[in-house]
């Protein structure tokens, strides 16, 4: 901007003003920003201009926000909570339990002797671990009939306590697929509107009081996780 | 506690993930974080939404205001008015300024900054009010409506660039006066 009325070591002052007013035409304002994170001198008379107009909002009058805004920030931000717990739990299942990993080959191998059968050729499985190895079961899924098979290869649910499963598919909160029975095996169908998610998901376990989460959300702590994969 | 170390203490906590302490934030704050914003976009809907954007903002931001050299309503505010005035944009179709290390950038340390600072409304409303007619409703309204030179152009009935040196003396004006 040739602008001759103001003196040339006015120029920053003047143009951080402008940006601070969001005036500036793009390449202005891009050229300015670039500047902005190289010269201290500059942020300073930038971060005075915003400290100035700031006051602009002063006057203005408070209004209170809807209940319904909040409660939107908070689904926004801290729905998918028990998702980071997961997905930090999940880095340590992907690093390691290589025992755990190995005893569930052997599993499917077809070692079992009582109980729902494995499907022989299943679409997909998944080793739910905790990160100690005190619980982990084995899973595998027929695509074709929606059936879930499980084995439980260590760990038990504490008195009057039991094992939830669920499921995580993408950024939804989890989504319970049943109750684990005090037996070593187990078998469930996945309800139908579930299949299409459980190839890409996540099995969770989490501890909850008997008859499963009264809430319907995980309520108790998660304690093990995995990762779901095609075979 | 002074209100201004206390909202700075609750942003300080945010930037912790301590979730009782942004819904303290939220209920000393928003109730002027919505006055911003609807003063901006002058639709409630759309305010809500923005203003559900301010916060979300606020929580995953709250790890930078500790060291950036802003008073802490001022970073409230300043990413209250900007979300609004880029949403107003991009309602009309604008490309909008939305990179929030751009706007509220880390300027500690800046002891010129905070030496400068005009200490109060007042000082800043008669600043305003020492302008020549109509320059502080063009900066006002570039402020609190997001209009750009074109619309502040059109608004004075003026050319463009006519309208850009008008702003720039006055903002010169401004700032000396802010200085004495």
């Amino acid at each position: 901007m040739s602008d001759h009325d103001i003196p040339k070591k006015d120029h920053d002052k003047v143009l951080a003003g402008e940006y601070a007013l969001g005036l500036l035409p793009q390449d202005e304002a891009e050229e300015f920003a670039a500047r902005l994170k190289a010269e201290p001198e500059l942020r300073a008379l930038y971060a005075a201009w915003v400290e100035d107009f700031a006051g602009l909002a002063d006057d203005l009058p408070d209004v209170t926000p809807p209940g319904s805004v909040m409660r939107n920030i908070e689904a926004q931000l801290f729905k998918g909570k028990e998702i980071s717990i997961l997905a930090r739990l999940r880095m340590w299942w992907l690093a390691g339990v290589v025992v755990a990993a190995a005893v569930v080959i052997a599993v499917f191998a077809g070692l079992f002797e009582t109980g729902p059968r494995a499907p022989a050729n299943p679409d997909y499985r998944a080793d739910i671990a905790a990160e100690d190895g005190s619980l982990i079961v084995a899973a595998a899924y027929d695509a074709a009939t929606g059936r879930l098979f499980l084995k439980r290869l260590a760990g038990r649910a504490a008195p009057d306590r039991a094992f939830e499963l669920w499921l995580i598919a993408g950024d939804n909160p989890p989504v319970s697929l049943g109750v684990l029975p005090e037996t070593d095996t187990a078998e469930l169908t996945v309800r139908p509107d579930l299949r299409q998610d459980l190839g890409s998901g996540i099995l969770a376990i989490s501890d909850e009081p008997t008859g499963g989460s009264p809430t319907g959300q995980v309520t108790g702590p998660v304690l093990a996780i995995g990762p779901v994969t095609k075979t | 506690m002074s209100d201004m170390d206390e909202i700075e203490h609750l942003i300080a906590r945010v930037a912790l993930r301590d979730r009782n302490a942004f819904t303290e934030l939220y209920g000393r704050t928003s109730a002027k974080l919505f006055g911003v914003v609807l003063r901006v976009l002058n639709e409630q809907a759309l305010a809500e939404d923005v203003l559900q954007d301010v916060y979300v903002k606020i929580w995953r931001n709250a790890g930078k205001y500790r060291v950036n050299g802003f008073s802490p309503m001022t970073w409230l505010i300043t990413i209250a008015r900007n979300s609004a005035i880029d949403r107003k944009r991009r309602e009309r179709g604008v490309q909008p300024r939305t990179d929030l290390d751009e706007i509220l950038p880390d300027t500690a340390p800046g002891p010129e900054a905070l030496a400068i600072r005009a200490s109060d409304n007042a000082r800043l409303m008669d600043c305003l009010n020492a302008l020549e007619d109509g320059h502080a409703g063009a900066v006002k309204g570039a402020y609190l409506d997001g209009e750009s030179y074109a619309d502040l152009a059109a608004r004075y009935e003026v050319p463009l660039n006519t309208m850009r040196s008008w702003l720039r003396r006055s903002l010169l004006k401004l700032r000396e006066c802010l200085l004495k």
